[in-house]
């Protein structure tokens, strides 16, 4: 690939405030990890990475009133992306054009643990529920400075800021973007403290990753931000690079939702992908900085990965968790920030706390040292085996190349097959001759016999979010006629709630101990995305979006860039959300969901997209299958204005070879929340005239990923040729047209919108 | 011993969710872990909270359950042996 440059950074952590804080501090082996100070808690035994500084102090930095509403995750955030901002270049009158992609795990925890009780029970603090959210804490972060093109949030654990990254990559390559500013933030919580200390991984003493003696994490917080722009940006605007973006890699370890295949196989491929996409050799690497965690099975796992792709001659490695503790989500983008300091600095950053060789591993860089370094590998990996490895390179390393950056792939992908499990038939279609009705505003999921699916013994940790994705994507496929894809592909609004009801429930009622490792575990939002490659034993691509109404929007854009670049013939791409009955009164409190008329709580959808020419094989060994429909355009855009859609939806038609006048329908998110819908109505007007709309969520319900229904109900409607009279807002508009072409268009949360364009 | 045996059959039932199982279904003997149940590292942690909340057993390193939690048999004698409640 074309690298691509990194022209801000921003970091905040253990060891320090900026950049300059955190440099001394790595190049003099000063490390940030001690007893706990900040957070409030009992387990006073584990020393931990906290960002020296108290929420208020935060606020009074950023220019923030005292009463805020603000989460710790969104104001180390934002501490970082000031910085990068700044050390850009990029003021708020360019933000418009700028895309902002985080990642986090905990999103508003911090206040969710405080004041769950009240939550369930009374009104107090309950304008800090909307804050739970991954989505908002990204929202939080951007909106301080301004209005960004797009936003969204990955969550894949502890790989969630890499994979910010590599999505902002991606959407350059793809000429999205000329600038996306990517990264994560993570504060340390009770919840996840406690969550640790539940699978027995925190080590009472200062880690010693790769050493004999090492016993498990310090746990850690920041936040770090990269700015990635195109090379012609940077010209343009004459803007300097610090680093480059030379390649990337995603893998799934497909073993275990907590513990690392012994061999490190999703370490080794994502590395070894990385590596492949820079074009370079593995003799060309001088560094890695090493997901290191410091527990037994992390650094036995990834030394027998860099021991197996670099054939034995691994080059200097180090962890820089001794430091600043594990920040979780966001080690990703702190140590690219770690690794870039370095590239710019010539040191190898040292492994504090090594002293004893461990048995088959590496062993780290123990004595700080110059060197002058080229290309250096940074790997973060997360529970599920969500395993990301980023390649960043010197400038000096740099030979610009005439033309631009994007080589996308004009040709567009197909929808194989999609699957739903909600308040309709479960996996049929019934509901386009007899749809069910249902009165209730709080609905659940219809489920099927999953013992179809799962045998009892597996299903012994699946929660029904989990049972769901696995009977909807094992259906898709088998639908398909695919037995494999290129990328499993999630987005989960809230995740495994149910589990994380029962750890928040009981760390709220019954304290910090004896806590079931069981919720925990479940309570990571990318559990679904990496159970299905567990399930599927599938080793690509694999990453999940938690970001509001638009997390399977997210996920459905993640794979439509990949298609354009090429990267993949064939995805699976779900959208999963669960409800409990006490996070739906929560929520309906919070303003956050049931609003008016509307029927809202959980769905379930998989869908399987291929290439045309992945397609082509597909008709070649099943004559008798037909792809659903083809996917001709996606956009996303965040607050957008009039104008704004109006000439995304000209580009998008334009770009499908399309025009208005091709469009027989537009697919609305019409649900019953009455302000949101007079929005629909109003904005539909006057971008797409006298269009019929159509709508579904009254058929399927209101959930965060209900979009994802609406791909599903779009693409059978193209299948069969017809659009059943159900699903028409204006009975006045009912015909019996052939549909060949629907706009969807998904407007979520009067923020965040969505459009995409389906044809026969 | 033989009530211990089947109490913890029905606690690690419950602590585990194994669906449709009945301590009948349990060779005592059987290893929980491998061969047998397929049993995995987090039932592991599970068992370990287990031990503490019902028997007053606290367990500081994960390693020990490797030998403690080979069958019921030899946890339900482990637990006779070290219970505080």
């Amino acid at each position: 690939m074309k690298p691509i440059l990194v022209t801000g950074t921003g970091v905040v952590s253990a060891i320090g405030l900026g950049k300059a804080q955190t440099l001394e501090a790595l190049l003099n082996g000063r490390s940030g990890v001690g007893p706990l100070q900040y957070l409030k808690t009992g387990h006073k035994e584990f020393p931990v990475g906290e960002v020296k500084l108290t929420d208020a102090e935060m606020r009074t930095h950023l220019g923030l009133a005292e009463d805020a509403i603000s989460t710790r995750t969104a104001l180390m955030g934002m501490l970082a992306l000031e910085e990068a901002l700044q050390d850009a270049g990029l003021t708020a009158e360019m933000l418009p054009k700028v895309g902002f992609i985080s990642g986090t795990t905990v999103g508003g925890m911090d206040m969710s643990e405080q004041f769950y009780l009240d939550f369930v029970n009374s009104e107090a603090h309950k304008e800090y529920i909307a804050a739970h959210d991954c989505g908002n804490c990204t929202e939080m972060t951007a909106n301080h400075f301004g209005k960004f093109a797009f936003v969204t949030t990955l969550s894949t654990a502890c790989s969630s800021a890499a994979n910010a990254i590599i999505l902002g990559a991606n959407m350059i390559r793809c000429g999205e973007a000329d600038i996306v500013v990517v990264g994560g933030s993570e504060c340390i919580t009770k919840f996840h403290l406690n969550g640790f200390n539940s699978l027995m991984i925190l080590d009472t003493e200062p880690c010693r990753p790769f050493d004999a003696t090492r016993n498990g994490l310090n746990l850690g917080e920041g936040a770090a931000y990269l700015v990635l722009e195109s090379e012609e940006s940077t010209k343009r605007r004459g803007a300097k690079a610090q680093a480059l973006l030379s390649g990337y890699g995603n893998a799934c370890d497909a073993f275990h939702q907590t513990a690392s295949s012994p061999e490190g196989e999703g370490a080794y491929l994502a590395m070894k992908e990385a590596l492949e996409l820079a074009e370079i050799q593995p003799s060309d690497i001088d560094y890695i900085n090493a997901h290191g965690t410091g527990t037994p099975n992390n650094d036995t796992s990834e030394s027998q990965a860099m021991i197996r792709l670099f054939d034995g001659k691994v080059p200097p490695v180090s962890s820089t968790k001794p430091f600043t503790g594990h920040t979780t989500s966001a080690s990703g983008s702190i140590e690219a920030v770690f690794c870039i300091l370095a590239l710019q600095h010539g040191f190898l950053p040292v492994n504090l706390n090594w002293s004893q060789p461990m048995e088959n591993g590496i062993v780290p860089v123990s004595q700080p040292a110059k060197k002058m370094l080229k290309h250096v590998l940074c790997n973060a990996f997360g529970f599920g085996g969500n395993d990301s490895s980023l390649l960043l390179s010197s400038v000096k390393a740099h030979e610009p190349v005439e033309g631009p950056i994007h080589t996308t792939n004009p040709e567009t992908c197909y929808i194989l097959s999609a699957k739903q499990i909600s308040i309709q038939q479960p996996l049929s279609e019934d509901w386009m001759q007899a749809p069910v009705i249902y009165e209730e505003p709080f609905v659940l999921s219809i489920d099927p016999n999953f013992k179809n699916y799962i045998s009892s013994i597996e299903a012994r940790r699946m929660g029904k979010i989990l049972k769901r994705a696995v009977a909807t994507s094992k259906e898709a496929l088998n639908a398909s006629g695919l037995d494999t894809v290129d990328a499993t592909i999630t987005g989960t609004g809230y995740g495994c709630i149910e589990n994380t009801e029962f750890f928040l429930d009981a760390l709220s009622r019954e304290g910090e101990q004896l806590l079931k490792p069981t919720y925990f575990m479940q309570s990571t939002h990318n559990t679904v995305s990496s159970l299905v490659a567990i399930q599927m034993k599938n080793y690509s691509y694999n990453v999940t979006y938690a970001h509001k109404g638009i997390s399977f929007d997210s996920a459905l854009q993640d794979a439509w860039l990949q298609f354009r670049l090429g990267k993949i013939e064939s995805a699976l791409v779900g959208g999963h959300d669960e409800m409990t009955e006490t996070f739906y009164h929560i929520l309906k409190k919070g303003g956050v969901m049931g609003k008016g008329d509307e029927r809202c709580g959980e769905a379930a959808v998989s869908v399987v997209l291929a290439s045309a020419s992945r397609c082509e094989e597909v008709r070649r060994s099943h004559p008798e299958m037909k792809p659903l429909c083809k996917l001709s355009g996606f956009e996303m855009l965040h607050q957008p204005t009039t104008n704004t859609l109006k000439d995304a939806v000209t580009r998008m038609l334009q770009s499908a070879g399309k025009s208005l006048a091709d469009v027989d329908y537009i697919l609305t998110g019409i649900s019953g929340d009455h302000g949101n819908d007079a929005a629909y109505l109003q904005e539909t007007k006057i971008l797409f005239g006298d269009k019929p709309l159509l709508k579904y969520k009254h058929l399927f319900g209101e959930s965060f990923t209900a979009s994802g229904i609406g791909l599903y109900v779009a693409a059978q409607c193209l299948k069969a040729g017809r659009v059943p009279a159900s699903l028409f807002v204006d009975s006045m508009e009912i015909s019996d047209r052939q549909p060949k072409c629907i706009l969807l268009y998904n407007r979520s949360d009067g923020k965040n919108v969505s459009l995409t364009i389906l044809e026969a | 011993m033989d009530e211990l045996i089947y109490t913890l059959k029905q606690q690690i039932i419950e602590a585990l969710n194994l669906e449709d199982m009945t301590p009948e279904d349990i060779d005592e003997n059987a290893a929980l872990f491998g061969e047998g149940l397929g049993l995995d590292s987090i039932d592991a942690l599970e068992l370990i909270v287990l031990m503490e909340k019902n028997y007053g057993i606290k367990l500081k390193d994960p390693n020990q359950g490797k030998e403690i939690f080979k069958s019921v048999a030899v946890m339900a004698d482990y637990i006779s042996k070290n219970r505080t409640k």
